[in-house]
């Protein structure tokens, strides 16, 4: 892949007419529609799902498909949490904290493993749109990592190599040819590499779309139906008491993102999963400057101008919790850091104006890993969670929904994706 | 942080009556303390400087809070006061202040005490035709007379309630600016509301004698005086060429059939105001809901204490009461500080506060008397059709906006669906109407809504100025750096 010519420069072929520079809200959405989220809960059901994030309504609709009887819960309304806050972009080239310290290729068997998932997920959002039969705002716009100093330019050349072994197109770019690619880049920067495959979708519309046609496969959803605790019954399945009622379920699957612990515990479990709040600042729109997702191999910083024209800068920066349960409060130090490197490697941004902050719950294994499939220790109870969720949520969920509908077959999800795998990374940190 | 940081006793932000009374108080008290205004000038809304080339010389008209401004800024010229201008406050964490300087560049003050002495700005009321150009509201219209010396326009229509109503339209009229006819949304004034009012009157005369020599001025120069209607419609090609008001029962509902069509060339509003909350729901203020003092409105103490540890409020800002009381409250705000930095015992900080707290009281009960005839009524926020704009900003007109609030009642979902809200002015001037809508639309009190999180920045600002290099980056998921096996 390395020599396979560089594709067209999307910064160039996209005129100002294009659809994605337009400055327009959404229209209502089809899925406003879904009005049956009020009903009364079934008092049973095969599949109990809770948690209506992206994760949560693919797996419903995954499993509504395939015909199994599934009952969606959400505590309060659909795609609130992070699935609804998130900046809605692909991430597939592989990112520095999967390198960091670290002898590359001494990991290159698992990230192979990754990479390729990772293949596959964007492969599922790109014919996601025809699947589901309406918008999501998907944009293909292609992606750059940049490298400040010579050391990140080495790992640069490293990940591409795995990259191209795995499959995903990356080149490197350096010099004149990033200068002539990407002009808006600071012209000290050492080199980029470049995903054609990177883009974005609106995170708005993806999970609500998954409800509406899980809806009408077949699927209950409810609404402001929290889960408060789970008996586990003595011959098998659950029954799970909510804030608007009692269900009985055969299985349940634990689809509470940030939440996943808060839900293990009602049944004695406890997964490596931490929550955290995480950074996100949006300016004012402005004449397009800028078409690819930008990211920095060494430094926290995810950047892009969305369709709308505003530039949406995040990249891992913390935000601080608030009050008990999951709410966070954007910090001033993580605002004029993660400006500090959006400006450090796009100078243009600096006359912009910052309008808004704003933190969303991300759930994140401690190993990074998903934690997707069958509890060994509680039979019939699963997890489904991802960490890059947006990106891989979907085909998470519809592995997962393989395994529940075809509980006989040989699962599609890999043992350390397991949720009761022992932890192998570092104890949680403060 | 590797911003540059100074400590200080007070820090006040907000150079308006409130702030400067407050700063000035502080100050005699002993006090150190640093006022910020993110305006070229001191005064705040009412005591604007005027522009070169433009004097008003009339007691009467803007002249004397010209001279009644100049009093409160000249005492805030102390050693001990540090006065910053085009200084904005973009965030509040604990007790450090982060300003942006001059449009470029961020400091962080540290406080010992903060008051927050924001102000308010225009109730928004959206309906057909509020977006074109001669549309202004009444604090848009004074900035340009105050500080550019120019006329929003030769034959204006007056729209709006309370005692702005009749003071605006006078001053312009005393400025020479045509004004064609001033609608009062409420009342007129009934033999209950004149006893009321003298029964009020304590303290309150030159209030009282403000309004009799305005409604003089309005009838010396046969500008009519409509009670009981609202602009309803504002019409023409591309710039306003005439007005439709129409009367209203109590509730600001318009009377069908009752519409009437005015030619004019300018539109001023003056439906009260909106205490600007930001920097109070970032600090995490408790907030009250009392629509007749502009909706959100800041909880406070005796002396003027928030919610929050160590941080004061006063004037517009936490509840519009008009300069008077702006200046008492900032006034007995320092006090407070002062009594608890132990800069004045308890017993000094009380003599003092006793006459200013007599003085609320009154204006107080002058509010009160007055309420029957200016309490503002729902209707003013129901007045759009599906075609008119409601969030300018992103351009987005009630159609937009409507399936998105019959869907949820929860102001932040629709702000979700729709973006409206999101733009440069960040809901200022379409969420309390989102708000409104929804309220109506679910048959619920606009009291019992949620809030929307308060998000940084105060301001909009730009990234050069906030850019931090030295801020150490910890790196992503730091307990995934370490090896796996
Ligand atoms: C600010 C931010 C930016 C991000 N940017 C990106 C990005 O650009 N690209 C990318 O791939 N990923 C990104 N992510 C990650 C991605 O958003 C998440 O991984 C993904 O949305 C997770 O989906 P989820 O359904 O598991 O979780 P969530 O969307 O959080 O859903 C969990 C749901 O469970 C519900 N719940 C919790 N407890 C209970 C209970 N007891 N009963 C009933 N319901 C309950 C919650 O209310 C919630 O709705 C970002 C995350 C954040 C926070
Ligand atoms: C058209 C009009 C007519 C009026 N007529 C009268 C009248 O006749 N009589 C009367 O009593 N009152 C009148 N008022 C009301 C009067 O102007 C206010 O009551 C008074 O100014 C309130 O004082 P304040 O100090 O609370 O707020 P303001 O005067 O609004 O001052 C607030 C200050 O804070 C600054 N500020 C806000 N946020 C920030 C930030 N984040 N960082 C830095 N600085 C910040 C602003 O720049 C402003 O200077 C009128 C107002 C208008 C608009």
């Amino acid at each position: 892949m390395a020599s396979s010519p560089l594709p067209p420069n999307p910064a160039i072929d996209m005129p100002t007419g294009h659809p994605d520079s337009s400055h327009v809200a959404p229209t209502a959405p089809a899925w406003l529609a879904l009005t049956e989220t009020s009903a009364a809960l079934p008092t049973d059901t095969d599949v109990l799902v809770i948690g209506g994030g992206l994760i949560g309504c693919a797996l419903t609709y995954y499993l509504a498909r395939a015909g199994v009887e599934v009952t969606l819960l959400e505590r309060g309304e659909l795609n609130r949490a992070a699935s609804g806050t998130n900046a809605g972009s692909f991430h597939l080239q592989i990112a520095i904290h999967q390198l960091t310290g670290l002898e590359v290729d001494s990991l290159a068997d698992r990230l192979l493993t990754e990479i390729r998932l990772y293949v596959e997920g964007a492969r599922l959002w790109e014919e996601l749109e025809t699947e589901l039969q309406g918008s999501l705002e998907m944009h293909t716009t292609g992606g750059l990592m940049v490298a400040e100093t010579d050391a990140e330019l080495a790992l640069l050349h490293a990940k591409q190599r795995i990259e191209a072994d795995a499959g995903l197109e990356t080149h490197v770019l350096e010099g004149a040819e990033l200068r002539s690619f990407a002009p808006f880049l600071a012209d000290d920067l050492k080199g980029a590499t470049y995903c054609p495959a990177e883009g974005h979708a609106n995170p708005l519309l993806a999970a609500p779309l998954y409800a509406l046609r899980a809806s009408q496969a077949g699927a209950a959803i409810r609404t402001n139906a929290a889960v408060h605790s789970i008996d586990i019954g003595t011959q098998g399945g659950f029954t799970v008491h909510t804030a608007r009622g009692r269900v009985r379920a055969a299985r349940i699957v634990n689809a509470a993102g940030g939440w996943t612990n808060e839900v293990a515990a009602m049944i004695g479990q406890h997964h490596p999963v931490r929550r955290d709040g995480l950074h996100v600042n949006v300016t004012e729109p402005r004449e397009r400057l800028l078409t690819p997702l930008v990211q920095h191999i060494g430094r926290r910083l995810t950047l892009k101008q969305a369709s709308n024209n505003t530039f949406i800068i995040g990249g891992g920066w913390p935000s601080r919790a608030h009050g008990a349960d999951g709410g966070y409060r954007t910090v001033w130090e993580s605002t004029a850091g993660n400006v500090g490197v959006a400006v450090r490697v796009v100078p243009a941004l600096a006359d912009v104006r910052l309008l808004r902050t704003w933190s969303g719950a991300l759930a994140f294994t401690d190993d990074l890993e998903p934690l997707v499939g069958a509890s060994r220790r509680v039979p019939g109870y699963f997890t489904c969670m991802a960490t890059t969720g947006f990106t891989l949520g979907p085909l998470m969920a519809r592995m997962l929904a393989e395994t529940l509908a075809h509980p006989a077959a040989r699962s599609p999800l890999p043992d350390h994706f397991a949720p009761d795998r022992t932890a192998s990374a570092a104890p949680a940190h403060p | 942080m590797s911003l540059p940081r100074s400590t200080t006793d007070v820090l006040v932000v907000g150079g308006g009556p409130a702030g400067l009374a407050a700063a000035a108080q502080a100050a005699a008290a002993g006090l150190m303390v640093t006022l910020v205004d993110e305006r070229v000038t001191l005064g705040g809304q009412i005591y604007k400087r005027v522009g070169p080339g433009f004097a008003v010389e009339d007691p009467r008209a803007i002249g004397r809070d010209y001279a009644a401004g100049n009093h409160l800024i000249a005492a805030v010229d102390s050693p001990r006061i540090d006065v910053r201008l085009r200084t904005t406050a973009l965030a509040i964490e604990g007790m450090t202040v982060i300003l942006c300087a001059d449009e470029s560049h961020t400091v962080a003050v540290e406080a010992e005490r903060i008051v927050l002495a924001p102000g308010a700005y225009d109730r928004p009321v959206a309906f057909p035709g509020w977006t074109l150009p001669g549309v202004l509201t009444a604090g848009g219209a004074q900035t340009l007379v105050k500080t550019q010396g120019v006329l929003p326009g030769e034959r204006i229509v007056f729209a709006g309630s309370g005692p702005v109503a009749l003071a605006f339209p006078a001053q312009l009229h005393h400025l020479g600016a045509g004004v064609v006819t001033v609608c009062e949304a409420g009342p007129p004034p009934g033999p209950s509301d004149v006893a009321a009012m003298l029964r009020a009157a304590a303290g309150n005369l030159s209030l009282l004698r403000d309004a009799i020599g305005y409604r003089a001025e309005l009838l010396r120069a046969r500008i009519p005086l409509r009670y009981g209607r609202i602009v309803v419609a504002a019409e023409g090609d591309g710039r306003i060429e005439a007005v439709v008001h129409a009367a209203v029962d109590r509730e600001w509902r318009v009377i069908p059939g009752s519409e009437e069509r005015v030619a004019c060339d300018a539109l001023c509003l003056g439906y009260g105001f909106l205490p600007s909350v930001e920097l109070p729901r970032l600090a995490g203020c408790a907030l009250d809901e009392d629509e007749d003092l502009g909706g959100a409105v800041v909880r406070l103490d005796e002396w003027m204490r928030t919610t929050v540890p160590n941080i004061h409020a006063a004037g517009d800002g936490t509840g519009v009461e008009g300069s008077l009381v702006a200046i008492d409250e900032g006034r007995l705000a320092a006090l407070g500080v002062a009594m608890d930095l132990g800069a004045l015992t308890r017993e000094a900080a009380e003599e003092r506060a006793r006459p200013l707290r007599r003085r609320l009281r009154q204006r107080s009960a002058f509010r009160s008397a007055l309420r029957r005839m200016h309490r503002v009524g729902p209707g003013i926020y129901e007045l759009s059709t599906p075609d008119t704009m409601i969030c300018r900003c992103e351009e987005l007109t009630r159609a937009r906006i409507d399936p998105a609030i019959a869907a949820s009642t929860d102001p932040g979902v629709v702000k979700g669906l729709t973006r409206a809200g999101m733009g440069l002015c960040q809901g200022r001037n379409c969420e309390r109407t989102i708000a409104a809508l929804i309220a109506r639309r679910h048959g619920l009190e606009l009291a019992s809504l949620p809030p929307t999180n308060p998000r940084l920045p105060a301001r909009p600002v730009s990234l050069g100025a906030i850019a931090d290099q030295e801020i150490e980056d910890h790196g992503f998921f730091t307990a995934a750096a370490e090896p796996r096996d």
